[in-house]
């Protein structure tokens, strides 16, 4: 339990780890509009996406076999979007056919096209995840989502939600495991027996830690108390976020990307129709 | 049940090379049945992770560890693990947060259930009583209340009664003295000799109380990152000064005594317990 490292956040001091988490979530999205803006059948779009993802790898420090990982989650899904997009489409030349099932030219740069896709997405999304702690990432969106306070969402109370939840992440697998070390010394078993034994077992494991967790929030609250806490007015920050020319930097390459697949996506257009 | 621990190492996050931090580093120590062995050392020296790998909490991962308590081996992959913990009793730093039932006997009871699951009712209710007795509780009056109606030391009683009905043979106890009032810790103290005249062969105590050690233990082990500096008996550890200093320990009571007057050119030679020091002091007294 120990070895758990949340969310999946790989320590290095690197050029995109130093970067502003604000500027970090908006690259990424500006990347996940990129890959999405990408044309139909325009490989070359997606090359220059794997680029943009390769750069940041490098420059992030993480090691690629780790930011490839990431797929694994979502390996399913890649694979049942490709068959799907290679069964279902009956235009263009038919490549192979047997009884029922036909593969058509068509259907098979779909699917390439789908897995590319999707595969660019989870890379950009992980290794934004990988290089920017869960409290960055709380607190650039708070700062994303300042202009919400105009139509009175409290955007500090739920930043503070957010990163207090994130806060206790560690802290209650922690617990969880002292309490499941001290029932296992106890001799409770939670590897065997049929799936109701199982939930029976949870429960010496569950209340415990329900009950600390309502003894930690008291606690939590008593000492923001104790200290004055008043939600957001005029509170100061610890870390302040700034932007520094990394930022400049990594904006520059993103919009490079960007009016790089338009570009693409006109010259293609124009192909066609001329 | 003789403990024999050889060459224990035990790396955290052992696959992250960033994350990896080594807890403990080529251990060996000897535990003879009938101690009451102490472990001192600051936090992070590696107590916590050294004890839990005495009942399997913490799993053998270097090839070369080796752990041997009666005839357990712990470093096989098959080894009964359930048979372990029955015969090697864990208590945790408050204990008190590992309650979960609805009734102190539901929860005492718990570990005897899981350990010794053909026991008769009348068996089951012996054994509770009898460790819920033990602790300094009422059987009568606690035993269908909710462990949580009950105050901070009862429930930390209830919570040892918990361990200690299934009868350890060998009883391992992480800081369990912290937080109790003095009279709690004396209670708590006279509990742990009564349960080694009784049934608990060797008691392996983990603190930060350099006067429980020297009160109680018979041998000491010195922990210190992650190795064991110095192992003994209460009077040669605690005469060595310089290491209990460079390892930012404390001593016990009647050792700053000592140490005080000897360098005044008294010398007092005792073991170290209240007791000893006084006749010894007595003495002193006489001859001079």
């Amino acid at each position: 339990m120990k070895d758990f490292s949340f969310g999946q956040y790989y320590p290095a001091k690197s050029f995109v780890h130093r970067m502003d988490a604000r500027a970090k979530i908006l690259i990424s999205i500006a990347y996940i509009v990129a890959v999405f803006l990408v044309g139909q059948f325009q490989f070359m779009g997606f090359l220059a996406c794997l680029l943009f993802v390769l750069i940041a790898t490098i420059c992030s420090k993480v090691p690629f076999l780790k930011v490839l990982k990431s797929i694994k989650g979502i390996l399913f899904l890649i694979i049942i979007s490709a068959i799907l997009q290679l069964f279902f489409r009956s235009d263009g030349k038919v490549v192979f056919e047997w009884t029922f099932i036909r593969i058509t030219d068509m259907g098979l740069l779909n699917a390439g096209f789908i897995i590319a896709r999707i595969t660019l997405v989870v890379l950009g999304a992980s290794l934004l995840t990988y290089t920017t702690t869960p409290v960055e990432l709380a607190d650039g969106i708070e700062s994303l989502l300042y202009p919400l306070k105009w139509i009175k969402f409290p955007v500090h109370e739920f930043a503070l939600i957010m990163s207090i939840a994130l806060r206790f992440i560690p802290t209650l697998l922690e617990e969880t495991d002292r309490i499941m070390k001290a029932q296992k010394a106890r001799g409770a078993n939670f590897e065997s027996g049929n799936i109701f034994k199982k939930i029976k077992a949870l429960i010496p494991i569950l209340i415990p830690l329900l009950i600390s967790s309502f003894r930690r929030a008291d606690e939590l609250a008593d000492a923001m108390d104790a200290r004055c806490y008043s939600g957001s007015k005029n509170r100061t920050r610890f870390k302040k976020l700034t932007f520094t020319y990394r930022d400049l930097l990594g904006t520059l390459l993103i919009a490079g990307l960007i009016t790089g697949i338009v570009f693409l996506n006109i010259t293609g257009f124009l192909m066609v129709t001329l | 049940m003789q403990v024999e621990v050889k060459n224990l190492t035990y790396t955290y996050s052992e696959k992250s090379k960033d994350l990896a931090t080594r807890a403990l580093d080529n251990v060996s120590l000897t535990i003879n049945e009938g101690e009451f062995f102490g472990i001192i050392g600051q936090t992070g020296s590696g107590k916590t992770t050294f004890v839990q790998h005495l009942n399997g909490l913490i799993k053998i991962t270097n090839e070369n560890s080796s752990i041997q308590i009666g005839q357990f081996k712990l470093q096989d992959k098959k080894c009964d693990y359930l048979g372990l913990r029955a015969k090697v009793g864990m208590v945790f730093q408050y204990p008190e947060h590992q309650l979960f039932a609805e009734t102190v006997f539901e929860d005492v009871a718990f570990a005897l259930k899981n350990f010794e699951p053909n026991l008769s009712e009348i068996e089951v209710q012996d054994r509770v009583r009898s460790a819920i007795e033990m602790v300094g509780l009422n059987y009568q009056k606690v035993k269908e209340k909710s462990p949580f109606e009950l105050s901070g030391g009862q429930k930390r009683r209830v919570a040892i009664a918990g361990v200690i009905v299934a009868k350890p043979e060998v009883l391992v106890l992480d800081e369990p003295a912290a937080g109790l009032d003095p009279q709690g810790k004396k209670d708590f103290l006279e509990l742990l000799h009564t349960l080694h005249k009784e049934f608990v062969k060797t008691i392996i105590i983990v603190s930060h109380d350099m006067n429980v050690i020297s009160e109680h233990c018979t041998k000491v082990a010195v922990f210190s990152s992650g190795r064991i500096c110095a192992v003994g008996t209460p009077k040669q550890v605690f005469s060595d000064y310089e290491l209990i200093e460079r390892l930012n320990l404390d001593l016990p009571t009647t050792a700053k005594i000592i140490k005080k007057l000897s360098a005044k050119g008294i010398e007092i030679d005792c073991d170290l317990t209240v007791k000893d020091f006084v006749r010894a002091i007595k003495d002193k007294g006489e001859r001079l």
